[in-house]
């Protein structure tokens, strides 16, 4: 295993023409840790797993992967990363196997190493009894968990994951979920992205809260909450406000309420008039999100 | 990654997946590669053969089979490394996927050109055998030894698809690229009868078209007629030197367009 962190970016840049899509970011990814990168559409983060895996050349800044810099990364170091990219790329044309064999071809593996190694892939991520059904059969999340499945091959040392599991039903999720934690014991690196915060917190040593290409703040997921929401939020349903206006209590406008972030909550519900009709709930990542991030729509 | 030595394993894992994906598709493929180049034969060969006799001396069967030939491997390798390179690169991102592993860009490009060269070669030995079954060969052993020539020639029609791949930002694109460079070598080239017979204007466009420089040194071969060594050398230098401009440009441009 490397001493080193698998992945160490710094001031990394990337423009497209006039659009500056990273500005200038410092990050590290550890072994045997999972690293979420979290932000809205647009801020970056697809970009940003591009350039770790040398699709994307970078406007500046240094990025070091197993050590060495990303320019000159050999064949080895590129052969050590899997990519689940965005959008599934699979071929459609072609049967789940067939897909997993061609895979471990772009590899050099040898067809017995790429033979002993797919049904497991299969089973790990519960297709085996797809084995034979063309790409174009499956189901959305069978696809991604194919696509998981083929970053495998390879038996990576980091695994980049761009949404995973974007627009898969619970079950599936789960699935995922369970299988990215086995994969992160086994030693391996992981570098997330994803729009749930439930996963996130699932899954996340780490997080980087990026937006317009820059880091909003970073931190473990319990960091970033304390830091931004306290432990319990209080939703109070206007016209009803907090009695202490003073800039007592952490707050925030959402419209047709008003959310509170406190450590007690005992002490905001006391400040409350009698009737008051309030929430109350423990705070989660989903809060930090909103409130670093903002609530205002990116895609348009 | 632009350092790399090449890699031929990696070069082959991309032909590998053109030839399965083939195999899955294979009647639609052969019908546009074979049926096609085939029906044109007929037509030409029987339509047009029963008014003209000979051409330039020869039995105009004789005379079009081998410009037949040259057009079928260069419409199948035009076509696979357009229409085709560009819904794998555009429409599957299939090369996004490639990219993401150890394959080169520059690798996954030779994949492509190896793969739309063999299968033009199938286009090409399908005509040769047809044709050669209907008596439009005289000379068989000719008719192997332009094999080697056809195949550069595949090559380099490939190379050239590639490169208008590379700049095509749609398919609408490559309607520019059938009218302006594939139907002016299917009616300029020699296929149909000798260049000699256009104005002087269009004979120097059909030179500059390497398909004219195929069709001189295979139907020669094919009719079991002389050749000077020297000739063959210039135009398989030509069809080379085309090559590696294409390629480089292909490269240089599909890489901006991936990467930058
Ligand atoms: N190939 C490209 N050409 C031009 N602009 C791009 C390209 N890829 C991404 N962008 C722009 O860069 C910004 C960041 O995109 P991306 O990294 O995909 O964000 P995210 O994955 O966080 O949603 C966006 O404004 C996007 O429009
Ligand atoms: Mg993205």
């Amino acid at each position: 295993m490397d001493a080193h962190p698998v992945v160490v970016a710094s001031g990394l840049t990337k423009r497209y023409g006039d659009v500056e899509a990273v500005k200038g970011i410092d990050f590290s990814v550890p072994s045997s840790s999972c690293v979420g990168l979290l932000g809205p559409n647009g801020a970056g983060k697809s970009t940003t797993m591009r350039m770790i895996m040398g699709l994307s050349t970078l406007t500046g800044g240094t990025m070091n992967v197993f050590g060495e810099p990303i320019q000159k990364l050999s064949r080895e170091n590129k052969a050590r990363i899997g990519l689940v990219p965005q959008e599934t790329n699979l071929d459609p044309d072609i049967s789940v196997v067939e897909n997993l064999e061609l895979y471990g071809r772009y590899y050099a593996l040898p067809i017995d190493i790429i033979r002993e190694r797919v049904p497991r892939l299969l089973d790990f991520m519960q297709l085996s009894e797809k084995s034979d059904a063309p790409v174009n059969t499956l189901s959305g999340g069978m696809k991604r968990r194919l696509v998981i499945a083929r970053a495998l091959i390879n038996d990576p040392d980091l695994v980049i994951l761009d949404e995973p599991t974007t627009g898969l039903d619970p079950q599936a999720r789960v699935l995922i979920w369970k299988q990215l934690l086995d994969l992160k014991k086994q030693g391996r690196a992981l570098l997330l992205t994803t729009h749930y915060m439930d996963e996130a917190q699932q899954l996340c040593d780490n997080i980087i809260v990026v937006d317009g290409g820059s880091v909003l703040d970073e931190g473990t997921p319990r960091e970033l909450i304390d830091r931004h929401v306290k432990s319990h939020v209080i939703e109070v349903k206007k016209p009803h406000v907090a009695k202490s206006t003073d800039g007592k209590w952490e707050q925030e406008d959402i419209g047709e309420a008003i959310l509170y972030f406190v450590h007690n909550p005992e002490d905001l519900i006391a400040d409350l008039p009698v009737d008051a009709t309030y929430l109350q709930r423990h705070a989660n990542l989903e809060d930090v999100f909103l409130r670093i991030t903002g609530r205002t729509l990116r895609d348009n | 990654m632009n350092t790399l030595p090449l890699g031929i394993s990696h070069i082959l894992a991309v032909f590998y997946r053109q030839y399965i994906v083939w195999r899955k598709l294979i009647w639609p493929a052969m019908v546009t590669n074979v049926g096609n180049p085939v029906l044109f034969l007929f037509a030409f060969g029987f339509g047009l053969g029963r008014f003209i006799d000979t051409m330039s001396g020869v039995d105009y069967m004789s005379f079009i089979v081998p410009g037949m030939i040259a057009y079928a491997a260069m419409f199948a390798a035009s076509f696979e490394t357009t229409i085709g390179s560009f819904t794998r690169y555009f429409l599957l991102k299939n090369w996004d996927a490639v990219l993401a592993t150890p394959v080169s860009l520059r690798e996954l490009l030779m994949g492509e050109v190896l793969w739309a060269s063999c299968k033009a070669m199938i286009s090409a030995i399908s005509v040769l055998v047809v044709g050669w079954l209907w008596g439009g060969i005289p000379s068989p052993a000719g008719a192997l030894i332009s094999l080697p020539f056809i195949f550069l020639s595949a090559i380099c029609f490939s190379c050239v698809g590639l490169t208008a791949t590379a700049y095509a930002s749609g398919y609408e694109f490559f309607s520019y690229f059938f009218t302006f460079w594939v139907t002016p070598m299917f009616v300029f080239c020699g296929v149909f009868f000798e260049i000699s017979r256009f104005p002087e204007a269009i004979q120097i466009i059909a030179w500059i078209l390497p398909m004219t420089h195929i069709i001189a040194v295979i139907r020669p071969l094919c009719l079991g007629l002389p050749i000077d060594p020297i000739m063959i050398f210039l135009h398989t230098t030509y069809m080379f030197v085309l090559c590696v401009i294409a390629f480089s440009l292909a490269h240089k441009k599909m890489r901006q367009k991936l990467f930058d």
